[in-house]
Formats: structure tokens, C-alpha cells, sequence
């Protein structure tokens, strides 16, 4: 019976001109928003690997010099694209996409995208993401308002119920007929996108392919509540157009309004610090120190070592004094910074936790999140790579430091090292978070997707038992 | 459209002295190859109830439809009140009032809002609203009922509201499409009265019914229409209530 | 006498009607949320402003004091910071912040103000990689989904309210069955139409424009008369292109539920469907390298550079004699040298950037031909620049930027390459920025394009309705 229903939903829905007309646009866009995103991640990539590849070849071809002077000298980390950031670019444009790693102090990102892009761009960016999250929905309730109140207006729900059919199985079928019409739309779509992946990856990524499997899989969840919902309203409402406008008003809140009003509230409730502020605040810290962290002295330290070593005079030392202190005042500035910029990624956390939890308000931001997380383009994968990149600095230091150190004596400034030093730093190798990293760090979308889900099933399924039929 | 049969309009004696408020001149409606209205020719003049009566598809509505403007006439033309519709079209339903079959109102507002609205688009928005509750009262409608929602009215309560808004605009013409139907007999024959008053002040109604007896009892004239036309065309003074069924039912199968 | 009647009838209707009252109170709500949000960025950044000016001001009083202090006997507080050196002090340590001041509508937009930097610390060292420097302290998610401000409800929301409000002016009138009776009466469809979107958009142009200019009340007040008209005039051609719209599909005499199909569809390929397309175009047609380039350039330049000093000095010297007064060629200084490096970094970077903006102003004139085609895109434009918070005043702070950092240069270069040493008599005498905001009549001409073609549009549609519903007779 249900497959009957079914099959008549889809061939009526398949039938109709504005299906077509949709489904055809939707297609289109989701396809050039596809194609769109991989040629540039690709370049991106493409841009970002070569960079990583000269600034190495900087870093070893910079002759004798102090190590000091070299860890002045630096090394610059990009952030490399990962595989998936062509389904959803997520946050990548406006976060900074290198950064400059070099003694003394953390930098912060530099040279995002958006910078170079105009305020026109801002509102009209369109990645696969942003089809799949607005406009598939549109296209469900553009399919499904009419699913059950057009019937009853047609007089045709009478005639279906006398047959002896459940109302349940009525829902389920209606739902299955519309899930194979958005099929003929998605999978080709899907197809696509696998196989992009597989032809050529745009970037790295853990397990691209089964994090493509875990975003399918969200998506899929997404639109079968939209459905549930859709069919539940249209089982409720009065008439087809009363069905419509409400659920056009859900689409508007879910998409356009929820979203942005998250922004806003979330700066309410864990407001940011000013630039200004931020920076003045490490500057305080870094001249002063903090309650617990104490900034070294460079006399101290050479008295502590001259006393360790039973000597009297710093020359005497075994070892070069300032490359104690050097390392000393890193693990001082690593601490400082750990607090200032550790305090920041929180509230950038916390905000994001306030946009998660609006998600009971508007499944879109669940789906967002995940989406962005799945892709790799999430605000936290961004940490990770910052942290990483900024752990590999202070390894660089550390290094650079332990050479002063041990193979130059105090006082001596005219100590150089030279290209096998600068090898045996090992290059910035980068692993991104783990499948399950990031399916943990999400929790909270996973679970208010999956309650969107069962409210919308369960809301359907009333909705069918207690449609009036006439 | 099958071939029109000629016929013998009889006893002119009847037609209209002095000029009509209502006349249609040749009159032709075309929806392409269907002719609603094939050259009517039609006088209503003042204090006259006119009631054009003929089976469904005669071309009655699409008659008032022309007489207001509603429509476009492919040939010929009317006048109200010796003022060509189609060149003067504000102007000429400003002279007519028109109750149509179901007259539907906001159903958001009052019988009384409803009646100011109108009153004030035909262009009588300075009456006050003691005046025009007097109008509702005095075209039957409960006193009570007047401040009340019109979603909460009955059919015949709306149509009492709609013949309010004719009489408030104090038109020379007043068209009427099946006025009674659906109405109970009581409810007509209050309406037939409230017509009567009218044609004292000298009002020129046109009214299409399908009803034989009321237009014998209030009608002065009536016309049975026919494939667009005027088949026929009688005094009521003339003709009795059975004669009138018999030439109606001549003309239809005739 | 018409409109009148109308108007009064209208007003019953919407007071009688709990839906249509729901939906008004719902986007004042909006609106006054939106501007809620806008004042709160806009004392963030104005306490920003403030405190970026007083760190530069405490900058100063502290470099005054160390270069008395030394005149007086005491040690620099560190070899490589000793304010004498003019490197030093024209360096970043005397840095001097440029302020972008918020404008007197920024309450209004974001638009990029949460995006590009509005204060930078120039120095002799600033160059083009300096205007790469981050903005405001903003999670990129926030930065990513945009703020709720008045620019976004009028542009995305604001032609919602006004579709719900009049997508079924006369089709609603012919299902009830209104229609019949309204036109027995001496009026035209076209003039009723008419009244009732007169009244609609009286309402909700009142709505849009009286909580704009409270917010601008509350804000900056009315200094600036031109932007605050412009502003007005965008809000409304906006919400009269939607009521246009909505009267013209309204003449095609289909049924509500066609109306407002198309209407919504027209909504989405217009603010959602178009805009994005065009960036998509923009993107393919003419991409645009990243900024990546620049860091590898810059770092080539400079590896070069440090070691042909001697070589660039020489350069330098011939080529700007007027910045050489009083230098020995013979026996360069150490800062003199470094400036040399800095120098021809700053000309390479000058180069690669040439390059990169060449092809962003590509990209961008495609985007600016075609944000034409949606009036949400003209609308959009105007906005974010009528407040201030557009590109073109952020380019205008930054071209005069530019300028000051090269008066900061003519100041402290010749003093670099003669080695000279400063004082604190010399503090009072180095340039101070101050923005010259734009001239009134620069924003109109840029809006008065974008405006006009809403106004034809506006026009267009709206006859095209007219002409139409002239046609309108009958109640069929």
C-alpha cells in the first residue's frame, strides 16, 4: 500500500512543471556550486602547498647565522585547504590563511579572503553548503505543503481514506514519493562530489571518504525532517496556502533570521575584547608578567646557572647563558599567550556553543555546524591548525635555543650555525582532526539534529492521525 | 450560436416616453465565437422596473456586466443617463447602484463599515452614520446587527447590506442580478416592496431573474431574452401570470 | 477623496485582521532588535576609536618623558629602542595610530566594519603588507553569517513583510468577492490597487525609515543630512520596487495562492539566488590570486635586500636627493642601511600588489555591471555606503592612510639617512592624521547610479502594473 502511495507522490510530483522547474535550478546551482568550490580549492591548494614548499627552502637556504637571528628569521605555516572544503568553504574565508611563526611572540593570522572581497560578496557567497542547507529545504516545502491540505481541497483525501488506507501509512508513502523525487536530484549531486573527491582531492584530510559518508548522512537526516515537518503542517493547516505560508515563515527563521540573530546574541552573552584591548593587555603582560607567571631575568637566570656550575664569571659557564634566558622568556611569552589568545578560542567557543544550542530554534545551525566540522572548516579546526602551527614554533624555538645554548659559550656573539642546523628542523607536518574528534567536539548538533529528526517524524505522524479529512 | 429567428417584437405601445436612464443601442458581446449579447436593444426609463428574464446563457448577466462597464461591448454601445459607458466610464457608474447575486462584503468589518466604505467610494462618504445605520434598518436589517462582524451575517442579512449600499448612493439606475435567489419568500417579498419604493422616487431598475411570478408582481415591463437578444418585450399590465409562462416557455422552445 | 476612503477602510481591515497585525508587530520587533544591535557595535567601536587615540597619546607622553629624561642624563631603557634614533622613533615604537572614526550612520550597517581594519599603527615600516593586517578581534563565524543589523532586515526581510502584506491586494478582493460591488462604484481597479498599496507602503516605509532615523537619532544625530537622505531614499525605492512588483503580478488577475508563489519566487532568485550567482561569476570569469604571494615576495625581497644594503643605499640616495641632505655617502649608518632594505622591500611589495588590485578591480567592475540585476544587490550597495560602512569609505581611509605614511616617511627618512638624533622638541612637529571624511556629494554621485536605476525600475513595473490593471474591468 505504502509503495503505491509512494510511487503515485512521485510520478505526480515528478509530473508537475514547477518540480521540474525547481529541481532544475536547485541541480544546476548545487552542480556550479560543486564544480566552483573544487577548482578552487584546488588553486588554493595548489597555492598554499607551493607556498609551504618556497618558505621551507627560505628557512634552509638562509645561510650562517646565528640561531637566534634565525629564529627571528622565522617561518612562515599556511593552512592547507582540506579535501572537503570545497563541499562547504565554512569559515576558511575569514580566517587568516598564514601565519608568521617567529621568536618571541605568537602572530596572529593573516591575509583572509574576504578581506579582498566586497560587501556585495559578503551576501551572496554560494557553496554546495549553502545549497543544501537552504534551498534543497525550499524545494521539500515547495513539494510537500500541498502533500495533505491539497488533497483534502481536491476532495481526493476522502476518497483515499474510504480505500481502507492508514493515515501513518498515507504520511509514510507521501514521504517516500517525495524522498525519490529530491533522489533523482541529490544523488546525481552526491555522485558527483564523491567522485570529484576521488578524482582529485582537493587537500588533505583524515579519511576524506568517510567523513564525506558522516556529511551525507547529516544531510540526509536534515531534509527527512524537513519533510516530517512539512507534512506535518500540511496536515494541520487549514488549507494549502495557509500550509505554505507557514512553512515558508519556518524557512525564513530557519535560514535567514535564526542564523543572524545567533550572531548578535552570541557577542551579548560572551562579548569579545576590542583589538585594541586584546593587544594592550598582552603588551601589559608580556613588559610585566601576571600573578604566578613571572618574567625572567636575564641576571638571574646567569647567577642561578653560575651557581649551579660552581663558577664565578659567565664566560666560565660550559654553556651560552642567553640561550637559557632566550628559552627561559619563550616558555614565559608561551604562557602569556596561552592565557590571552587560550582565553579568546573559548569565547570563540562559547559563541559557537550559542549558535549550536539555537539550533532547537532552527535545525539549520545544527546542520551548519556539522557541516563546517565535516568539512574541516569549522572555527575549532581552525584552532587545531593554530595550535599545531603554533606548537611547531615553539619547537623551532626551542631548538634554536638548545643550539645557542650548548654549542656557543657566554658572550660569545659571533657564534654562527649553518644549513645542517636549519635541516634538522623538521618540516610543519600537519594532521588534521580525526573523524571522531570531530563527531565528539559536535555532540550537541548531533543530538539536537537527531531530536529535529524524531519531533518531525513524530509531528508527521500525528499530524496524519488527526488530519480532518474534509 | 445558432441562426437567430426574427421575431415580431410586439405592441410597442409601451416603449418609453420619455429618454432612458438605462438604453443599450445595438448592443453585441463576442467571447470568441460565442455571442453573449447579439445586438440588444434596450430602454429603461425612470420609474420603470424592467426584468429580463430567459433561461441560463441568455446574455442577462452579461448585460448589467456591460451596463457597468464590466465588460467591454464588441458592438453597439450603452448609456446611462445619455452617457456613452465606454467613453465615460467613472462617470455612468456614478449614476448606477448594482446589487450583484451574492453580494460578499468584508467579512472583517461590520454590516455599518462595510456601508460607509461603500457609500463613500460612490461618492457619499458625508453621510453620517446615523444616516446610514437608518439606510441598513430601513433595508430590513436587524438594528442589533449593524455593529456586528459581517462573517457572522446570514445570506440574506448580506444582501439586506448590499441593497443598503444601492439605496445609499441614490443612483438613477439600479442593475440587479437574480436579486431573490436563495432568499425566503418573506425576505423577497420584503425586497420587492423596497423596490417599489424606489421606482416612486423615480428609479430605473433592471433587474435578470429567473423568477416568472416576481417579475410579474413587480416588474412594469418585462423582456425575454434569447441567444443575446431580446426575443420578446411586454408590459406586465398586459399580460397575466399564466399568459407570461406561456410566451416565456414559447420562446424557449420556439 | 479616494485614497481617503480607502485608507480609512484599510485601516479597519489590518485592525480587524490578527494575522496582518501579528506580522507588523513581529518586524517591528525585527527592526528595533536590528538597530538595538547596530548601537551596540557602534559604541564598541566609537570606545575602540577612543582607546586606540589614548594609547597613542600615552605613547607619545611616554617617549616625551624617556627623551627628556635622557637629555637629562638617564640611559635609553634599551640599546635598540632609544627614541633618538629616528629609525626608532619613527619606527614602530613612535608609531602613529590612524583612526577611522565610525560614521554618523554606523549604527545602521556593519556592512565591513567587523571586517576591515578602521585604525592602523603607522610607521616608516608600513607598506602594503601593513593594510593586510587583521580587523576588529571577531570569531570568523560571526564574520561569516553577518550581523543582524537594519541594512540585513531591509534588504532580506523587508520585502517579506511587504509581499505578506500585498501579495493578494486585488486577488483577495476578487476571491471574497468584494470586487463585484467595489467596482459598481465610480472607481477604477487601477485607483483602489492603488489606495490600498499607498496605505501598505505608508506603513511599512514609515516603519522602515522612523526606526532608521531613531536610529540615527540615537546615534550620531543628523550631521551629515545627504547620507541620511540617501539612506531613506534606498529603504524606500526598495520596499516600492517590492510593492511594484507585488501590484503588477497582482494585474495578471491569477489566483492568491499564484501570487504569492511567483512573488516568493521572485524574492529568492532576486535577494537570495542572483546575488550569489553573480559572485560566483565574478569568481569564475575573473579569479583572483590569493595573498599567499605576497608573504613569498616580501620575504624574497628581503633576503635580497639585507644583503645588497650598501648597493640599495647608493640607489636610494640618487634617486631621492631631496630625502639625502646631509648625508656621508661614504659612511652609511647602520639605520640608514636598514631603511634602504626596507625601501626596496616596500617598492616590491608595491609591485605584487599592483598585479593583485589590477585584477580584484577586475572582478569587482563584473560585480558592479552586474549588481543591476537585482535590485537587492543597488539596494544592498547603497545602504552599507549611505552609513559609511561600504568599501568605498573604508578605501578612502585607507588611500589616506597611504598619503600619511609617506608624509610620516619625508619626516623621518632624511633624519634616518643623516643620522641624526632626535629630541622631544621634535615630537610636537611629527604628523598627526586626521580623516577627511568623504565629500556628501561623492557618496550621492556614487548612489545617485544604483538609486536611479531602482527609481526606473520602480517606475517601470509600477506603470506596467497601471497599465495593466487599467485593463482590469470586471470582477472575473
Amino acid at each position: 500500500m505504502i509503495k503505491h502511495i509512494a510511487r503515485k507522490e512521485f510520478t505526480d510530483v515528478v509530473r508537475d512543471g514547477r518540480f521540474r522547474w525547481c529541481a532544475a535550478l536547485v541541480g544546476a546551482l548545487l552542480l556550479v556550486s560543486l564544480g566552483h568550490g573544487w577548482v578552487q580549492a584546488r588553486q588554493a591548494q595548489g597555492e598554499l602547498a607551493a607556498a609551504q614548499a618556497t618558505a621551507r627552502e627560505h628557512w634552509e637556504s638562509q645561510g650562517e647565522k646565528n640561531p637566534h637571528s634565525a629564529a627571528h628569521y622565522g617561518i612562515y605555516a599556511f593552512k592547507p585547504r582540506l579535501a572537503l572544503s570545497f563541499v562547504d568553504a565554512g569559515v576558511d574565508p575569514y580566517t587568516g590563511t598564514s601565519v608568521w611563526l617567529e621568536a618571541h611572540r605568537q602572530n596572529d593570522f593573516l591575509m583572509r579572503p574576504a578581506q579582498d572581497a566586497t560587501a556585495a560578496q559578503r551576501i551572496g557567497a554560494l557553496t554546495a553548503a549553502h545549497v543544501l542547507q537552504h534551498l534543497v529545504p525550499l524545494l521539500i516545502i515547495l513539494l510537500t505543503f500541498g502533500a495533505l491540505a491539497g488533497e483534502r481541497e481536491q476532495g481526493t483525501l476522502r476518497q483515499l481514506l474510504a480505500t481502507g488506507v492508514g493515515r501513518s501509512d498515507l504520511a509514510l508513502g507521501k514521504a517516500l514519493g517525495i524522498a525519490g523525487a529530491l533522489a533523482l536530484l541529490l544523488v546525481p549531486a552526491a555522485v558527483v562530489g564523491a567522485a570529484a573527491l576521488v578524482v582529485g582531492s582537493p587537500g588533505p584530510a583524515a579519511s576524506p571518504l568517510a567523513r564525506a559518508a558522516v556529511l551525507a548522512g547529516v544531510y540526509l537526516v536534515y531534509f527527512a525532517a524537513f519533510v516530517g515537518l512539512s507534512l506535518a503542517v500540511s496536515a494541520q493547516a487549514g488549507s494549502a496556502r495557509t500550509a505554505l505560508v507557514a512553512l515558508l515563515a519556518v524557512w525564513v527563521v530557519n535560514g535567514l533570521v535564526a542564523p543572524r540573530a545567533a550572531v548578535d546574541l552570541s557577542r551579548w552573552i560572551h562579548p569579545t575584547p576590542s583589538a585594541v584591548e586584546f593587544a594592550r593587555t598582552l603588551e601589559r603582560e608580556m613588559a610585566t608578567g601576571v600573578e604566578g607567571i613571572e618574567r625572567p631575568d636575564q641576571a638571574a637566570t646567569a647567577a642561578r646557572l653560575m651557581a649551579q656550575h660552581g663558577v664565578e664569571r659567565v664566560e666560565d659557564l660550559p654553556l651560552n647563558d642567553v640561550g637559557v634566558y632566550l628559552q627561559e622568556s619563550e616558555e614565559f611569552g608561551n604562557r602569556i599567550f596561552d592565557r590571552n589568545y587560550g582565553a579568546l578560542w573559548d569565547t570563540f567557543e562559547r559563541q559557537g556553543l550559542v549558535h549550536e544550542a539555537l539550533a532547537v530554534a532552527a535545525p539549520l545551525l545544527a546542520v551548519r555546524t556539522l557541516s563546517m566540522g565535516l568539512a574541516g572548516t569549522d572555527v575549532e579546526q581552525h584552532r587545531h591548525f593554530a595550535t599545531a602551527a603554533e606548537a611547531y614554533r615553539r619547537d623551532l624555538m626551542r631548538q634554536m635555543n638548545g643550539d645557542l645554548t650548548e654549542n656557543s659559550r657566554s658572550g660569545d656573539f659571533s657564534y654562527t650555525a649553518g644549513p645542517d642546523l636549519w635541516a634538522q628542523v623538521p618540516p610543519l607536518r600537519y594532521d588534521a582532526p580525526t573523524l571522531g574528534w570531530v563527531l565528539n567536539n559536535r555532540l550537541l548538533s548531533l543530538l539536537v539534529l537527531g531530536l529535529w529528526l524524531a519531533a518531525a517524524v513524530l509531528a508527521a505522524a500525528a499530524g496524519a492521525r488527526r488530519a480532518e479529512v474534509a | 450560436m445558432s441562426e437567430v429567428v426574427p421575431i415580431d417584437v410586439p405592441s410597442a405601445s409601451t416603449a418609453v416616453a420619455s429618454t432612458p436612464v438605462l438604453e443599450a443601442r445595438a448592443l453585441f458581446k463576442r467571447y470568441g465565437d460565442v455571442e453573449a449579447v447579439a445586438g440588444l436593444d434596450l430602454r429603461v426609463g425612470p420609474s420603470e422596473i424592467y426584468c429580463l428574464l430567459g433561461p441560463n446563457g441568455a446574455g442577462k448577466t452579461t448585460t448589467i456586466h456591460l451596463f457597468l462597464g464590466f465588460l467591454e461591448p464588441t458592438g453597439g454601445s450603452v448609456h446611462v443617463s445619455g452617457l456613452d459607458v465606454a467613453a465615460e466610464p467613472l462617470e455612468s457608474k456614478r449614476r448606477l447602484a448594482y446589487i450583484p447575486e451574492q453580494v460578499m462584503l468584508y467579512r472583517n468589518l461590520s454590516g455599518l463599515e462595510n456601508l460607509e466604505y461603500f457609500a463613500a467610494l460612490g461618492g457619499r462618504g458625508s453621510l453620517a452614520a446615523e444616516r446610514l445605520t437608518d439606510i441598513l434598518v430601513g433595508a430590513g436589517l436587524p438594528r442589533a446587527a449593524v455593529q456586528r462582524r459581517v462573517s457572522e451575517y446570514s445570506k440574506g442579512m448580506r444582501q439586506k447590506v448590499g441593497i443598503a449600499i444601492a439605496i445609499a448612493k441614490e443612483a438613477d439606475a439600479l442593475l440587479l442580478d437574480e436579486p431573490t435567489s436563495g432568499l425566503d419568500p418573506q425576505a423577497s417579498n420584503e425586497f420587492s416592496e423596497l423596490l417599489g419604493r424606489l421606482r416612486d422616487r423615480g428609479v430605473a431598475v433592471l433587474m435578470a431573474t429567473h423568477d416568472l411570478f416576481r417579475a410579474k408582481e413587480t416588474g412594469t415591463r418585462v423582456g425575454i431574452m434569447r441567444h443575446g437578444r431580446l426575443a420578446t418585450e411586454m408590459s406586465t399590465d398586459e399580460i397575466g401570470h399564466a399568459d407570461l409562462e406561456r410566451v416565456y416557455l414559447e420562446h424557449m422552445h420556439g | 477623496m479616494l485614497l481617503r476612503t480607502v485608507l480609512r477602510n484599510e485601516r479597519r481591515l489590518l485592525a480587524a485582521d490578527p494575522a496582518l497585525r501579528i506580522a507588523l508587530v513581529v518586524f517591528a520587533a525585527l527592526f528595533v532588535y536590528a538597530l538595538a544591535n547596530g548601537m551596540v557595535w557602534d559604541r564598541f567601536q566609537a570606545r575602540t576609536v577612543e582607546a586606540a587615540r589614548s594609547g597613542n597619546a600615552e605613547r607619545v607622553r611616554g617617549l616625551a618623558q624617556e627623551l627628556t629624561d635622557i637629555a637629562n642624563g638617564a640611559q635609553p631603557s634599551s640599546p635598540f629602542r632609544d627614541p633618538r634614533a629616528p629609525i626608532v622613533l619613527g619606527g614602530a615604537r613612535g608609531a602613529h595610530t590612524a583612526v577611522l572614526e565610525p560614521g554618523p550612520l554606523a549604527a545602521l550597517a556593519v556592512g565591513q566594519s567587523d571586517l576591515l581594519p578602521y585604525y592602523y599603527d603607522v610607521s616608516i615600516y608600513t607598506n602594503e603588507s601593513s593594510f593586510q593586517q587583521n580587523g576588529e578581534v571577531e570569531n570568523p563565524l560571526n564574520l561569516m553569517v553577518g550581523r543582524f543589523d537594519l541594512a540585513f532586515v531591509t534588504v532580506y526581510l523587508l520585502p517579506l513583510l511587504v509581499l505578506a502584506l500585498s501579495f493578494n491586494v486585488l486577488s483577495e478582493e476578487r476571491e471574497q468577492g468584494t470586487l463585484a460591488l467595489t467596482l459598481s462604484q465610480p472607481v477604477s481597479a487601477r485607483g483602489v490597487v492603488g489606495a490600498k498599496l499607498a496605505f501598505r507602503a505608508l506603513l511599512v516605509v514609515g516603519l522602515a525609515a522612523g526606526v532608521s532615523l531613531l536610529g540615527i537619532l540615537a546615534t550620531g544625530g543628523f550631521t551629515e543630512a545627504g547620507r541620511v537622505l540617501l539612506w531613506c531614499a534606498a529603504v524606500s525605492l526598495y520596499a516600492l520596487f517590492w510593492f511594484a512588483l507585488a501590484a503588477w503580478v497582482n494585474s495578471l488577475r491569477r489566483s492568491s495562492a499564484w501570487n504569492a508563489t511567483v512573488l516568493v519566487g521572485a524574492w529568492l532568485v532576486l535577494v537570495v539566488v542572483l546575488p550569489a550567482a553573480i559572485n560566483i561569476a565574478a569568481g569564475l570569469l575573473h579569479p583572483l590570486p590569493s595573498r599567499v604571494e605576497m608573504i613569498t615576495a616580501q620575504r624574497e625581497a628581503s633576503n635580497d635586500a639585507v644583503n645588497r644594503r650598501s648597493e640599495l643605499l647608493a640607489r636610494y640616495l640618487e634617486d631621492h636627493p631631496e630625502m639625502a641632505s646631509g648625508v656621508v655617502p661614504d659612511e652609511p649608518g647602520m639605520a640608514a642601511l636598514t631603511w634602504a632594505a626596507t625601501d626596496a622591500v616596500n617598492g616590491r611589495l608595491e609591485e605584487v600588489t599592483a598585479v593583485h588590485d589590477a585584477r580584484r578591480a577586475e572582478q569587482l567592475a563584473l560585480i558592479r555591471r552586474y549588481r543591476f540585476l537585482t535590485p537587492a544587490l543597488l539596494a544592498q550597495g547603497v545602504l552599507v555606503d549611505a552609513a559609511g560602512t561600504g568599501d568605498a569609505r573604508f578605501a578612502h581611509f585607507q588611500s589616506q592612510v597611504r598619503d600619511f605614511a609617506e608624509r610620516w616617511r619625508q619626516f623621518f627618512v632624511p633624519a634616518i639617512l643623516a643620522d641624526e638624533r632626535m629630541t622631544a622638541a621634535v615630537l610636537p612637529g611629527v604628523p598627526s592624521f586626521r580623516f577627511v571624511d568623504e565629500q556628501p556629494a561623492d557618496v550621492a554621485r556614487r548612489a545617485a547610479v544604483p538609486l536611479l536605476v531602482l527609481g526606473g525600475l520602480v517606475v517601470l513595473v509600477s506603470v506596467g502594473a497601471g497599465v495593466a490593471l487599467g485593463r482590469v474591468r470586471g470582477a472575473a
